[in-house]
């Protein structure tokens, strides 16, 4: 227990001489406060069977200079009591959420305390106004504060080390339950926005908390350097079983509350969250239109996006409009009887993956994407004539996939300068028109790639 | 929300009849009527297979039903009886949309303190702009980005239907979202209905 306890014990050390750690801690006095006096309460019970050979080994490791000596006799104390203090931990962690008292251990814990706990999980102004006036006491305090957080923060280690002992083994059982329930409770009260959550069980917490807590902004620092200690300190105990657990308990329960982060500098009222949380949700939207709209991913702006978004509408509006134009050009009546029967029975064969369709669109689809960086797209279109030539079948699919992939390759190439709806929509235009002519005579193009488009336009014109 | 195909089969299946249900009520017909004819079933198809859960689909089903619309027992017949009393509900939201428009439009005091609050704005602007160069920057770089931003999301209010009526921009993205997907779905039966008709033409 001692070999485990030392190198924590050396860490408060460091830690409560760093100077920055005062304002960090202040927050936190009244639930340590309070656990220190059950600590104490406890202490006398306990202190009789451990506190001796650990006093004299830490005062020999640590009897140097006089105010950490100060600190250290509390901290020795404390650290002295972090079984039972743990234990009281517990018990404090359990009462919170049980509301009664748990009477497994031998020693009960102060009954006034007990109802203390539940109360600070509940309120959020009261532990704040009681912390400015518990700011004004003496550092030595503060200093304890940190020492305890420290030391309490790595409970594993403690019964890691101190399997001999037999109270050791019902603190490993308590722990194991406390590392749940504290859980339990701080998430409690940080989906209420308390910020002085310094029970510190478990390093995890303690890490969230800091991230969460932007009022705690000088003390991040140095107390996130002082938790990866700890976590070093721990894995060399090899107490990382029980943190284990408790990670996963946290990856439980993430959902039950919104996760609001609050960085350094940033607003942490009520408006300023909603307006944040409104703006990732607009943008996490924004996300999947990108994903969508195809040409959409290279554009960081709002209003790029909004103009790229505006565009493929508009296009696929245009092109609804202009399909039922040619719907009711090809079709001497309306009813479509035949043909969508047709189609109907076509549909789901495409939908299913007809596979030489599938096939040859992906054939088409890889050619027109290696010809992509280098070619024109006039060029491309000639290829894909040349392509369909093959099968009708291939020509068919092409239709369904060129337009929708032609005009974000168009983007792409030609940065906006002819980029103008009517562009794309000559080009589908053009597709379509190229498809059209290939079925009607099965002629190919095979040379002349420029006259797929020119007889397209020509016909264009016709009609 | 449905999958891509089913969404298209779903369409298909409206389309279908919604163009028989056109295609019986009127013989005679010129090249434009049949396109409108083909678009009003094709929308109204589209609408009915996002089963109005969403407000586009409900605003286009809407203005498909207005009693001033030429196409409206045509509407009422391809949408169907099951339609019919969902469309009541709808008439009420329709109602609240037109009270909401004869609202606004009644209400020019509204439009008149938005223009005296803009011009102010404006004023404000060109006060900070003359005061101090460094803050200029700023200052116009953010107006001009928002009113971008502003200007286009106007825009794709009056693009998806029933988007005027959209005040929060999340739920608007999320409108143009769907309305994408369903568009798509759209473009894609329409043209292969197409390829398959001028097959058939040219086979013939």
């Amino acid at each position: 227990m001692n070999r485990a306890l030392l190198p924590e014990m050396l860490h408060c050390m460091n830690n409560n001489s760093a100077p920055g750690n005062f304002a960090g801690n202040c927050t936190d006095m009244t639930v340590l406060e309070r656990q220190r006096d059950r600590m104490k309460w406890q202490h006398d019970q306990i202190h009789q069977q451990q506190n001796q050979n650990l006093n004299q080994n830490q005062q020999s490791y640590f009897s140097g200079s006089e105010l950490i000596s100060e600190v250290f006799s509390s901290a020795t104390h404390q650290a002295a009591d972090v079984q039972g203090g743990f234990q009281g931990l517990v018990l404090g962690c359990e009462s919170m959420l049980d509301g009664q008292t748990v009477t497994t251990r031998s020693v009960k814990p102060d009954p006034g305390l007990e109802n203390g706990w539940p109360e600070l999980g509940k309120c959020t102004e009261m532990p704040n106004l009681g912390c400015g006036s518990l700011v004004n006491g003496n550092h030595g305090f503060q200093m304890n504060n940190s020492a305890i957080s420290r030391t309490a923060s790595c409970p594993p280690a403690v019964p890691a080390a101190n399997t001999t002992d037999i109270k050791a083994k019902e603190a490993v059982l308590h722990e194991k339950l406390s590392s749940a329930a504290g859980k339990d409770s701080f998430k409690k009260r940080k989906a209420d926005k308390i910020p002085n959550t310094k029970v510190g069980v478990e390093d995890d917490t303690k890490e969230k908390r800091i991230k969460g807590n932007a009022e705690e902004g000088e003390s991040k620092i140095t107390e996130q350097n002082s938790t990866k200690n700890n976590n070093s300190n721990n894995r060399e105990s090899s107490a990382d079983t029980s943190k284990e657990n408790s990670k996963a308990n946290s990856e439980v329960q993430k959902p039950d509350y919104i996760h609001v982060r609050a960085r350094r500098g940033q607003a942490t009222d009520s408006h300023s969250l909603a307006e944040r949380v409104r703006r990732e949700k607009i943008s996490e939207r924004m996300k999947y239109l990108q994903d969508l709209v195809p040409g959409c991913n290279k554009i960081t702006s709002k209003a790029g996006m909004l103009d790229e978004i505006i565009n493929y509408v508009q296009s696929l509006q245009r092109q609804v409009e202009f399909l039922s134009m040619k719907l009711a050009a090809v079709n001497p009546r309306l009813d479509f009887n035949n043909d969508d029967l047709f189609a109907k029975e076509m549909f789901p064969a495409c939908s299913a993956g007809f596979q030489p369709i599938g096939m040859s669109s992906e054939m088409t689809n890889s050619a027109y994407l290696q010809f992509n960086p280098s070619q024109q797209l006039v060029s491309c279109c000639g290829m894909e004539v040349g392509a369909n030539n093959n099968s009708p079948d291939l020509g068919l699919r092409r239709t369904i996939s060129a337009p929708v992939s032609i005009p974000e390759l168009f983007l792409d190439t030609s940065c906006f300068t002819q980029l103008q709806p009517p562009a794309t929509w000559d080009t589908e235009l053009q597709n379509l028109f190229n498809v059209e002519f290939h079925q009607g005579r099965s002629t190919p193009f095979p040379s002349q790639p420029f006259a797929g488009p020119i007889e397209a336009s020509n016909l264009k014109m016709e009609m | 929300m449905q999958s891509f195909s089913s969404l298209k089969q779903e369409f298909l299946k409206n389309w279908i009849k919604g163009l028989q249900i056109c295609g019986s009520s009127k013989k005679k017909m010129d090249l434009m009527e049949k396109k409108d004819a083909i678009k009003f079933s094709a929308d109204l198809a589209m609408a009915s297979a996002r089963k109005s859960k969403t407000c586009w689909s409900r605003a286009i089903i809407a203005k498909a039903t207005e009693p001033n619309n030429t196409n409206k027992s045509l509407a009422e017949q391809i949408l169907g009886p099951d339609e019919r009393e969902k469309m009541l509900q709808k008439t009420s939201w329709k109602q609240s949309v037109a009270a909401a428009t004869r609202c606004y439009s009644s209400c020019s005091w509204l439009v008149r303190s938005k223009k005296i609050v803009k011009r102010s704005r404006r004023n404000v602007r060109r006060a900070l702009m003359r005061r101090n160069n460094g803050a200029r920057t700023v200052v116009m770089a953010d107006s001009i980005a928002k009113r971008l931003v502003e200007k286009r999301t106007k825009k794709l209010k009056s693009l998806v239907p029933g988007g005027e009526f959209i005040m929060d921009e999340v739920s608007l993205i999320e409108e143009t979202l769907d309305y994408l997907v369903a568009l798509r779905a759209q473009v894609d039966v329409m043209r292969l209905s197409y390829t398959c008709a001028a097959g058939l033409v040219n086979g013939k």
